[in-house]
C-alpha cells in the first residue's frame, strides 16, 4: 500500500520526465496497435476475397476429389445434398459445380480450357458471379448452349462476345464429347490463373457434354460468419452423415495459401520488436536517472527497515503505473487510428497481388488482438527494463547512500 | 555477555577504500552498552563517530570485528533479516534530516509502523501523540520541504521514536536546532529514556548533549580515547 502511494507520488514529482517516458510507451503502443490492426484488416480482406470469389468458405466433394480430382468422382443427387447443407445454421448459400478439362477453339485458335459447369442462379447468389462479368452478360438461367470465358482465355483465343466456341472433351461414358457454344460474356474473377483457363457453361449443358446427368463434382458453401467456418463445416458433416462425402473448410481447400498466409502473419513479430525497442530506450534512461537521483532516499528507506525487495517493487511499480496509464492513452489513439483506417483505408500507389488477388486499397480492422498484444508488450518490456534499475536501488548500501547529498 | 548488554562491539575496524588512499576510520573499538543507557559519543570531526553508529546499526559492515545487538550477531543476518531487525529494534536519527520528501510529515512518522503492520487506529494515535511531543502538532499534512531545518529534524526524531525501539542511535541530532528546541528535545528523550528504558546513543559536538549524557565516550583517530560514567 505504502509502496504504491510512494510510487504514485514519485511519478508526479518529475512531471516532464514522466511525460517523456509515457510518450515513448504511448507512441510504441499506438504504432504497434495500428501495425497489427492494419495487417489483420488486410489479411481479413484477402481471405474474404479469396474465399468469396473463388473457393467459397467450405467445399463438399465426393470423397478424395480434393486430393485427386477426376471426372468420375461425382456426387449423385447433389440437389438433395445441397438442400441438406442449406438447412444447416450459419450457411448462407450453396452452389454446385461440374469440372472437366477440354480443348476450346474459336476460329483458327485453340487452347486448353477448364470447363466449369455452374448453376447460374445459385452462383450469382453465392459468389456474385454476375459482378465478375466485364463484357456481355451472364449465362441464361436455362441451358441454351451459352458460355462465359475468362478474360485471359478470351484474349488467348482472340474471342469476343458473339463468337462461337467449340469444346472438345471426353464424356464420363468414354465417348468423345464435343459441342458448340455461343460466347455471351467475358468474366474477370480477380485471379489471373483461373481467368486464363475458365470456360463457364450452364451446369445442364456441362452435364450433357460430359455425360454426367444429375451429378456434380463440387458444392461450394458460403457461410454468414467466416470466423465460425470450422464449426459450421462440422455441423454440415454431421448433418450429411455420409462418409463418402468430404467436407472441407477453406483452410483445407487452400492449404498452401493458408500456410503461406500464416507464415506472413509472423510479421507481427516485427511490430512487437518495434515497440519493445521504443519502450526500452524511452524507459531505461529515465528510470536509471531517477534511481540515481534518489539514491539517498532509497538509503533512508532501507535504513529505517524497508526490505530490499520492497525497494525493488517500489521502482518497478513506478514504471508499471506509467505503463498502465500509457496503455490506456495508447489504446484510445490506436483504436481511433484503426477505426479511421477501417473506413478510409490506405490506397497504394500501385496495385499489388496476393494469392492471385489484386489489391490497391487496404483497410485496417479494430480487433482485440491490436490492443492485447501491444498492451502485453508494453507491460513486459517496461517490467524487463525496470528490473536493472530496481535491482540497483534494492542493493543500495544505506550508509554510503546517505552520504551522497 | 551479560543479559542487558544491548550493544557489544568486539575489536571492530573500518577501512574505507575510497579513491586510492585507504582511510582507517575505526581502528579496533571494543564497547559494551547496556540497556537503558543515555550515552554520548564525542570527538573531533573525522574521529569516526558516524562510522561507528553505522556499523552498530548494521547500515554498514565492519572491515573486521563483530557487532552484537540484543545478543544477535549482525554479520550472521541476511539483508532481509537485518531490515526487519532494524525496523523492530533500532530508531535512527541521521546527521542530515533524511525524510522522504513525497510523504507528508504524518506519513513519514507513520512509515515504520506501516512496515510493522500496526493497525490504522493505533498508528494515528501514536503519530498524533508523537507530533505533539516534538511540538509539531498541526504540521501533519505538510511536506518536509515546507518545513525549517529544525522542524525537519524533529520529524526525524519523531519517526525514530514512534515505534518505541529498544535502541535509538542519533547522529548529531541537535546540530541543526536552536538551543531552545534542542534542549526541549533532549529533555523529551531523557524523559522517554527513564520512562521506557529505551537505550540512547548520540554522537555529538553539542555541550548540551554531553551535559545530559550519563556516559561519555570520546573517540580519537578511530579509537576510544576515554570512557567516562557520570
Ligand atoms: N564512505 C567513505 N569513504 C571514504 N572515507 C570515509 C567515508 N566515510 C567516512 N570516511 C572517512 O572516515 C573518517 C571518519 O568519518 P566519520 O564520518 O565517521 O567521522 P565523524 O566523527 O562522524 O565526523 P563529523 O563529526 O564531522 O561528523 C573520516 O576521515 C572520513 O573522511
Ligand atoms: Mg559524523
Amino acid at each position: 500500500m505504502m509502496t504504491l502511494k510512494i510510487a504514485f507520488r514519485n511519478i508526479f514529482r518529475q512531471k516532464r520526465r514522466t511525460i517523456l517516458t509515457a510518450l515513448a510507451m504511448i507512441v510504441g503502443f499506438a504504432l504497434s496497435s495500428v501495425f497489427i490492426g492494419w495487417s489483420d484488416g488486410a489479411y481479413s480482406d484477402i481471405i474474404e476475397m479469396f474465399t468469396q470469389n473463388r473457393i467459397g468458405h467450405i467445399q463438399v466433394h465426393g470423397d478424395d476429389y480434393l486430393d485427386k480430382p477426376s471426372l468420375y468422382k461425382t456426387m449423385v443427387d447433389y440437389e438433395a445434398i445441397g438442400q441438406t447443407i442449406g438447412s444447416v445454421k450459419g450457411v448462407e448459400a450453396w452452389t454446385p459445380r461440374v469440372y472437366s478439362a477440354g480443348l476450346g477453339s474459336v476460329g483458327e485458335k485453340s487452347t486448353t480450357v477448364q470447363i466449369i459447369g455452374i448453376d447460374v442462379v445459385r452462383e450469382v447468389e453465392a459468389t456474385r458471379f454476375d459482378k465478375k462479368i466485364i463484357d456481355g452478360k451472364v449465362i441464361s438461367a436455362q441451358p441454351r448452349h451459352e458460355a462465359v470465358l475468362g478474360k485471359g482465355l478470351a484474349k488467348n483465343l482472340s474471342a469476343v462476345v458473339g463468337d462461337e466456341i467449340v469444346i472438345v472433351s471426353q464424356g464420363a461414358d468414354g465417348s468423345i464429347a464435343n459441342d458448340l457454344y455461343e460466347i455471351v460474356g467475358i468474366a474477370e474473377s480477380g485471379d489471373d490463373i483461373t481467368d486464363r483457363m475458365a470456360c463457364y457453361l450452364h451446369i445442364g449443358d456441362a452435364q450433357e457434354l460430359l455425360v454426367l446427368e444429375g451429378r456434380s463434382h463440387e458444392i461450394v458453401v458460403i457461410v454468414s460468419n467466416i470466423n465460425r467456418v470450422l464449426k459450421i463445416a462440422e455441423s454440415i458433416e454431421t448433418e450429411l452423415g455420409d462418409s463418402t462425402l468430404d467436407v472441407a473448410p477453406w483452410q483445407v481447400v487452400a492449404k498452401d495459401f493458408y500456410r503461406a498466409m500464416q507464415a506472413d502473419q509472423q510479421g507481427d513479430a516485427i511490430g512487437r520488436i518495434i515497440i519493445m525497442l521504443i519502450v526500452a530506450i524511452g524507459v531505461l534512461n529515465t528510470v536509471l536517472m531517477s534511481v540515481l537521483e534518489r539514491t539517498s532516499e532509497y538509503g533512508v528507506l532501507k535504513a529505517v527497515g524497508t526490505k530490499p525487495i520492497q525497494i525493488f517493487w517500489l521502482v518497478v511499480c513506478e514504471v508499471l503505473i506509467i505503463a498502465l496509464g500509457s496503455i490506456v492513452v495508447g489504446a484510445v489513439f490506436g483504436t481511433a487510428a484503426n477505426h479511421l483506417l477501417s473506413i478510409y483505408g490506405i490506397t497504394m500507389p500501385q496495385e499489388f497481388t496476393y494469392g492471385g488477388i489484386k489489391f490497391q486499397t487496404m483497410y485496417a480492422e479494430v480487433n482485440a488482438r491490436s490492443l492485447i498484444i501491444p498492451a502485453m508488450t508494453v507491460m513486459l518490456s517496461a517490467a524487463i527494463v525496470s528490473l536493472f534499475p530496481a535491482l540497483k536501488a534494492a542493493r543500495i548500501l544505506p550508509a554510503r547512500a546517505m552520504r551522497t547529498h | 555477555m551479560a543479559n542487558n548488554d544491548v550493544i557489544v562491539t568486539e575489536s571492530i575496524t573500518k577501512v574505507y577504500a575510497g579513491n586510492g588512499v585507504p582511510v582507517e576510520a575505526l581502528r579496533g573499538v571494543d564497547l559494551t552498552i547496556q540497556s537503558g543507557e543515555f550515552t554520548a559519543l564525542v570527538g573531533p570531526s573525522g574521529s569516526g563517530k558516524t562510522t561507528l553508529l553505522n556499523l552498530i546499526s548494521g547500515l554498514d559492515t565492519p572491515t573486521d570485528g563483530k557487532v552484537w545487538l540484543s545478543g544477535k550477531l549482525l554479520s550472521g543476518m541476511s539483508g532481509s533479516e537485518l531490515s526487519d531487525f532494524r525496523r523492530d529494534n533500532i530508531g535512527f536519527i541521521f546527521q542530515a534530516y533524511n525524510l522522504i520528501p513525497v510523504l507528508t510529515v504524518e506519513e513519514n512518522v507513520e512509515y515504520i509502523m506501516l512496515l510493522q503492520h500496526v493497525s490504522k487506529a493505533e498508528r494515528h494515535r501514536r503519530v498524533a501523540a508523537m507530533l505533539e511531543e516534538v511540538g509539531l502538532a498541526g504540521f501533519g499534512d505538510r511536506n518536509p520541504p515546507q518545513l525549517s531545518g529544525g522542524q525537519q529534524q524533529r520529524v526525524a526524531i519523531a519517526r525514530a521514536m514512534v515505534s518505541e525501539p529498544a535502541i535509538i542511535l542519533a547522529d548529531e541530532p541537535t546540530a541543526n536546532l536552536d538551543s531552545r528546541t534542542g534542549a526541549d528535545l533532549l529533555d523529551m528523550m531523557s524523559h522517554l529514556n527513564i520512562q521506557t528504558n529505551m537505550t540512547f546513543v548520540f554522537s555529538t559536538h553539542d555541550p548540551m548533549v554531553m551535559e545530559r549524557a550519563r556516559r561519555l565516550i570520546t573517540l580519537k583517530d578511530g579509537q576510544v580515547e576515554s570512557d567516562v560514567m557520570k
